[in-house]
């Protein structure tokens, strides 16, 4: 078997995570090269890695490689997005595909001109429970859809220099949200309200961002949507979806580490939802790009478009929009339409 | 203990379940019920006196107290009648769908020295008041956010709808007052979307079935509630407070913990099928509530006030999504 060449551009969390999943559990992947500026070395060793390389241009410039896993901060994405499509890569790219949709744009016509393939890390999609509750609600289990209801909470405040440069809580956070919604809907965003407060950290005040928010959505296939985000739920990483329909409910809650009940003089106790979003997500992480590379070795379109990407980008910008402007803002339908919300 | 006699107005479903509740609590003496349109065998052997004449009511030197249970446009008249007769008052909800109409009855019933409680019972049901002695206690720390789904089980008459005031001060008003009551805080701003996704009938009547309203609190949190009129799986009450230290939440109450396994999969019971099932306890507790804060003459913990502001909010969600942009609460 010929393995599919992966490099890997940017070696932070999420950069050194992607990297271990392609390592130890997609053998049809070989990551050849990772590249970061701040690389450490001895891990990259560790993993069997041939190059290792502070410049991106190792990974772009080797005609081996074959697609890219793009990790770097967010606000690099398109440029990184361009110059992979430049040198032939198909690419992988972590969410947010960027801030503005003007340079996503480009980016995404750079890829489509350079017939290479641009799939971007919504991971949910890829989640065993979310999948499931998509397939329910696309198979009618609840009848004609009247609302869905996300709650994305972290764990805990990312640091500082985390938030200034992350595009903020809907681009960085709830775009996920966003997206959810679209799968899980197979419908449009149509309009958005976002209200959000800094109750957590004034710091993330201070740095232009908030760290509290509602955010109500109308589809284009008349539901009604909630999500709530915090950046900070004591408990754990709070992860739970619902989809309310004409013929009932369905519920997704968090996942346990155990499903182990105590039952004690204080009350009844379970154990609190996993701490990390690597290891909520842990399944759906390798899932996405298990996909990823099964649509390369295939030639077939990756599952979630360039144009999903796009849509949600839009979405969080008409969120920044409405709570900044403290109005509804519906966006573009014509605009929003296109791309596979299935 | 002296009895505290007491008089209900308005002997349909909610007046029937509150005299019913009346005549088995201890220490209440249920003396009359007053409707126009009452059968007296329904009283018969009961102990009670019934009439057609509220009036007889109000001049009745016995009477301490009266609910006022009568259809929603004869609440503040009657509130008054009883509040200049010198009897305290239960008012069920709303007083009034003008707040001008319920901030004179309130100058009334101030005037009078009267106690005024309103039949906002959510508060008394034991799971939300655990909810709300949680937050009281500092469980969770400071409130970020407060989370209500509130969903019937199946939709009113067209006919219903027409003279409810609207899904939002008909319904929702009982979640405007829960976010009040869970957060301790004023709603300072409201923004809400409606549909009709349920039946096209209500949509013709002028109203809406399907809901989403965000709230912007005076202390700074946010707050989301959750309407439809139809839950094909039974009343959904749910609800959840998140904040620094952590979250409650009130899940639905069914009628037993039976689980079915079989291959088909694991099934349990719907939850309790309506709201005179789901909130039997709070009715009890509410009354209850009432008669005490006669007796040691305290002020009843929910009062004209907060059937005013739930009005209020009511009335800025509605025109909320009528002007589609947020809408700031009125002051009371």
């Amino acid at each position: 078997m010929k393995q599919t060449t992966i490099g890997v551009i940017g070696a932070g969390r999420i950069g050194r995570m992607h990297t271990e999943n392609l390592v130890h559990h997609i053998p049809e992947a070989e990551v050849r090269a990772v590249a970061s500026p701040h690389l450490d070395e001895a891990w990259a060793e560790g993993l069997g890695i041939p190059m290792r390389s502070t410049e991106n241009s190792a990974v772009f410039d080797d005609t081996k490689i074959e697609a890219v896993v793009i990790t770097a901060p967010s606000g690099r994405h398109s440029e990184l997005i361009r110059q992979a499509a430049a040198a032939g890569k198909h690419i992988f790219c972590e969410k947010p595909v960027g801030f503005e949709e003007g340079p996503i744009e480009d980016a995404i016509a750079a890829a489509n001109a350079a017939g290479v393939q641009l799939q971007v890390g919504f991971n949910r999609r890829f989640d065993p429970n979310v999948c499931r509750l998509a397939e329910a609600v696309h198979n009618g289990d609840v009848g004609e859809l009247h609302g869905l209801r996300v709650i994305n909470r972290d764990p805990a405040s990312p640091p500082i220099d985390f938030v200034r440069r992350s595009g903020g809580m809907f681009f960085d956070f709830a775009i996920h949200d966003f997206d959810t919604i679209r799968f899980l809907s197979g419908s449009e965003i149509e309009e958005i309200f976002a209200a959000g407060a800094v109750l957590i950290d004034p710091e993330i005040g201070n740095a232009g961002d908030i760290d509290t928010a509602i955010i109500t959505l109308r589809l284009a296939n008349g539901a009604l949507c909630v999500i709530d985000n915090s950046r900070q739920a004591r408990y754990g990483y709070d992860q739970r979806f619902e989809a309310f329909g004409s013929k009932g409910n369905l519920v997704v809650d968090n996942n346990r580490p155990t499903s182990m009940e105590s039952f004690l003089e204080g009350g009844v106790y379970t154990d609190l939802p996993p701490t990390t979003f690597v290891e909520r997500y842990r399944d759906a992480f390798i899932a996405e790009l298990q996909a990823f590379v099964r649509c390369l070795r295939e030639k077939k379109p990756v599952s979630v478009s360039a144009d999903d990407a796009l849509a949600a980008v839009k979405a969080a910008g008409a969120a920044k929009r409405s709570m900044d402007g403290n109005r509804p803002v519906k966006l573009d339908a014509a605009e929003a339409a296109g791309g596979s919300t299935r | 203990m002296k009895k505290i006699t007491i008089g209900v107005i308005g002997a349909g479903r909610i007046g029937k379940l509150h005299a019913d509740n009346l005549l088995a609590m201890p220490g209440v003496r249920l003396k009359s019920v007053a409707d126009p349109y009452l059968n007296p065998d329904d009283w018969s052997g009961r102990g009670v006196a019934p009439t057609l004449e509220p009036a007889d009511m109000f001049n009745d030197p016995e009477v301490e107290a009266v609910l006022i249970c009568s259809p929603t446009p004869t609440h503040a008249e009657f509130t008054e009648i009883a509040a200049n007769a010198g009897k305290h008052v239960f008012c069920e909800k709303p007083i009034a769908l003008d707040p001008d109409r319920v901030r004179k009855t309130l100058e009334v019933v101030e005037k009078a020295g009267v106690k005024l409680q309103v039949g906002f019972n959510r508060r008394f049901d034991p799971t939300f008041a655990r909810v709300r002695q949680a937050v009281v206690d500092g469980e969770i720390g400071t409130v970020h956010l407060v989370k209500i789904i509130a969903r019937d089980p199946s939709p009113p008459a067209p006919e219903y709808v027409a003279d409810s005031g609207g899904m939002f001060l008909d319904m929702t008003i009982h979640d405007f007052d829960m976010v009040r009551f869970l957060s301790g805080s004023e709603v300072d701003e409201v923004h809400a979307f409606g549909a009709v996704l349920v039946d096209p009938a209500i949509g013709a009547a002028g109203d809406v079935d399907t809901a989403v309203v965000t709230l912007k609190l005076a202390n700074g949190a946010l707050a989301v509630i959750e309407n439809s009129r139809k839950a094909v799986f039974g009343y959904d009450q749910r609800l959840e407070v998140f904040g620094s230290e952590g979250g409650v939440e009130a899940s639905n109450e069914l009628p037993c913990q039976v689980k079915l396994r079989t291959a088909a999969g694991i099934r349990a019971e719907n939850p309790l099928y309506f709201f005179l099932e789901r909130y039997q306890r709070s009715f009890v507790a509410e009354l209850e509530a009432f008669i005490a804060c006669i007796r040691e003459d305290r002020q009843p913990p929910v009062g004209g006030r907060d059937g005013l502001m739930s009005v209020l909010i009511g009335l800025a969600a509605g025109r909320s999504m009528v002007e589609n942009r947020p809408v700031r609460v009125e002051a009371p």
